[in-house]
């Protein structure tokens, strides 16, 4: 979902938002692609909570300039229903049952496209359909969160945290709906967590969100496909495999404590390392590329700049 | 026009589906009844005793003073309905955002200006109806213990039914005037604090208070609309009203607290709207 002239759905130019002397958001830049599933990372206190809120209009900022679907935080009610947002804490009256609540937010949606009892059956919560929010499990919590705001036809829905309090069969259960949504409804998704290895499955995009700056922000692939020129060698002479390698110039290559061969290659691709391995007579059982995960990359990026400060 | 309907719409929602807060809201009913029984009880016993000494006739009725104890009966209920409303509408802005359930309607489909104008509009909506209850309570127990009647000394009328009546709409009048101003000040401190506890007991304790300092502030109590809100330490015109209907001549109006009764509540309301509105946009969610 783009806005009517095509724009990104969501654009987010220097914002800065500051809590007293503390300057949290310093300038963040963020435009999120239609049909994306967008990733915001960041270490505790970074602001992706706080950047959620000012897109939101939930708290204002000192300065920047946020279009949500063309609309400004201040105008998102005029919105109808296309943007929805799902928090951290189940942000829902305690008071009411899974039912009152959806039917509640069925109210309140513009053009309902879903019954209560079909989201709940989504969701599988059905059989608390007449349990009262306070009474339930902070995952169920958390399911009723998410039914609430599929009683429309959302457009654009951000995530906060989505995966807290979540068990693995619930985490899958999101995972697969936010992907289902994403695919056969073209939902564009902002999905701020710590779980990265989640958001590493199923985000399209990511965006590193450190010092109050988006740190670094690409297509999931290609961050980290940055790192496909390390290649991890099953063969059968792993020693005759690194002296081949050391003295044709191959790349830099190490053994292993399971005796694998861990190649970091110059200037070559995996197949042509395989090449040239196979014609000395090596037999390969396995060469594979290592890819860099969003674990190790995030804490590159967040502790290379700790180390820039102290030396700043 | 439509956007506030709906916020209108998911208030009355909410208040449909809390059954505490309709209990709270019925409660004034329930302790006029039980109030108005228990003084039944102590004169009829009174009375048998007195009959069984020979000291006079026993005659459970007394004649024309239900007028007397359905004016007490209002005000009773009345100083409870104050202290529940006000405690009402300084919870339901500061409870929905400490539990988050305010961000919902707000992204969806509401601003924040209609969503506080739907709160105050639904409060006013549970007070009127907890009013009409109480009244409807308070007549019909009145008139179940003791008979209505105009005021009769020596044979003579003195107060004729009709013209308690009016003194008693009027009484009802200048005491439900102020009341959506308290419901606007409730939202108001709603709106500031912090917390919900922090709502409520400031709210809670404001209003005591100023039913404590408001007899120290001489005539300037006159510009404060809780003046003329029935309270523990009544000075509405209500209480006045009680007076008048039981006969006593020495009651003495201020014509002038009377006439400011009637015009200074309104915009004393239109001031902490505009000013709860206003803070409001302001305030993180």
């Amino acid at each position: 979902m783009s806005t009517e002239n095509g724009e990104p759905p969501l654009q987010i130019r220097d914002l800065h938002k500051s809590y007293g002397q503390v300057e949290v958001l310093q300038g963040l830049d963020l435009t999120i692609d239609a049909g994306a599933i967008h990733g915001l990372v960041g270490l505790n206190g970074s602001g992706k909570t706080t950047t959620l809120d000012c897109v939101l209009g939930l708290q204002s900022y000192n300065r920047g300039n946020i279009a949500l679907l063309g609309y400004s935080p201040a105008q998102l009610n005029q919105a109808a229903g296309r943007i929805v947002a799902i928090f951290d804490s189940p942000s829902l009256q305690p008071g009411l049952t899974v039912r009152q609540c959806l039917d509640h937010a069925t109210l309140l949606c513009k053009e309902p496209v879903r019954t209560p009892q079909e989201v709940e059956a989504l969701l599988g919560i059905s059989r608390y359909s007449k349990y009262r929010i306070r009474h339930l499990s902070l995952g169920n919590k958390r399911r009723a969160s998410i039914a609430n705001a599929l009683i429309g036809n959302p457009g654009f829905i951000l995530l906060d945290e989505p995966f807290n309090g979540l068990d693995a069969e619930g985490v899958e259960d999101v995972l697969a709906l936010i992907t289902q949504l994403n695919r056969d409804e073209g939902t564009t998704f902002l999905l701020s967590s710590h779980q990265l290895p989640y958001l590493e499955r199923i985000c399209t995009h990511m965006a590193i969100l450190h010092q109050g700056k988006i740190a670094m922000c690409d297509k999931t692939t290609d961050l980290l496909g940055s790192q496909l020129n390390r290649v991890n060698v099953q063969c059968d002479e792993p020693s005759k495999a690194q002296q081949i390698i050391g003295e044709q110039r191959l790349g830099h290559a190490a053994i292993q404590n399971d005796g694998s061969l861990m190649v970091e290659l110059a200037d070559i691709g995996p197949g042509q390392l395989n090449q040239i391995l196979v014609a000395a007579g090596l037999m390969i059982s396995e060469l594979r590329p290592q890819r860099q995960s969003l674990e190790t990359l995030f804490y590159d990026i967040t502790s290379s700049n700790k180390s820039g400060e102290a030396h700043g | 026009m439509a956007e506030f309907i709906t916020a209108l719409k998911s208030e009355l929602f909410l208040l449909r589906h809390n059954p505490g807060m309709q209990l709270t809201l019925a409660l004034p009913s329930l302790i006029v009844a039980t109030q108005l029984s228990i003084i039944k009880l102590s004169q009829t016993g009174q009375a048998v005793r007195d009959s069984l000494l020979g000291a006079t006739e026993l005659d459970p009725t007394s004649a024309g003073a239900a007028y007397g104890y359905f004016v007490d009966g209002l005000s009773t209920g009345l100083t409870l309905v104050v202290l529940i409303l006000v405690t009402l509408s300084a919870y339901s802005f500061a409870h929905d955002r400490d539990c988050g359930a305010i961000r919902h309607p707000l992204i969806c489909r509401i601003s924040r200006g209609n969503m506080l104008l739907g709160k105050l509009l639904t409060l006013v909506i549970a007070g009127a109806s907890a009013i009409a209850v109480l009244f409807v309570v308070t007549w019909l127990m009145s008139s179940l213990l003791w008979d209505f009647g105009p005021v009769v000394e020596d044979g003579f009328e003195l107060i004729s039914e009709n013209e308690i009546r009016s003194e008693i709409i009027l009484g009802l009048q200048l005491a439900l005037l102020p009341l959506p101003t308290l419901l606007a000040f409730g939202m108001l401190i709603s709106v500031i604090a912090h917390s919900t506890t922090q709502a409520v007991t400031m709210a809670l304790g404001i209003t005591l208070a100023m039913d404590i300092f408001k007899a120290t502030l001489g005539e300037a109590s006159q510009y404060i609309f809780f003046s003329y809100l029935p309270s523990l330490l009544d000075q509405s015109y209500l209480r006045d009203v009680g007076q008048i209907v039981r006969g006593y001549s020495d009651v003495l109006i201020d014509a002038q607290a009377v006439q400011l009764n009637q015009f200074l509540p309104i915009p004393e309301l239109l001031l902490l709207t505009v000013i709860a509105l206003f803070l409001v946009q302001k305030k993180k969610l």
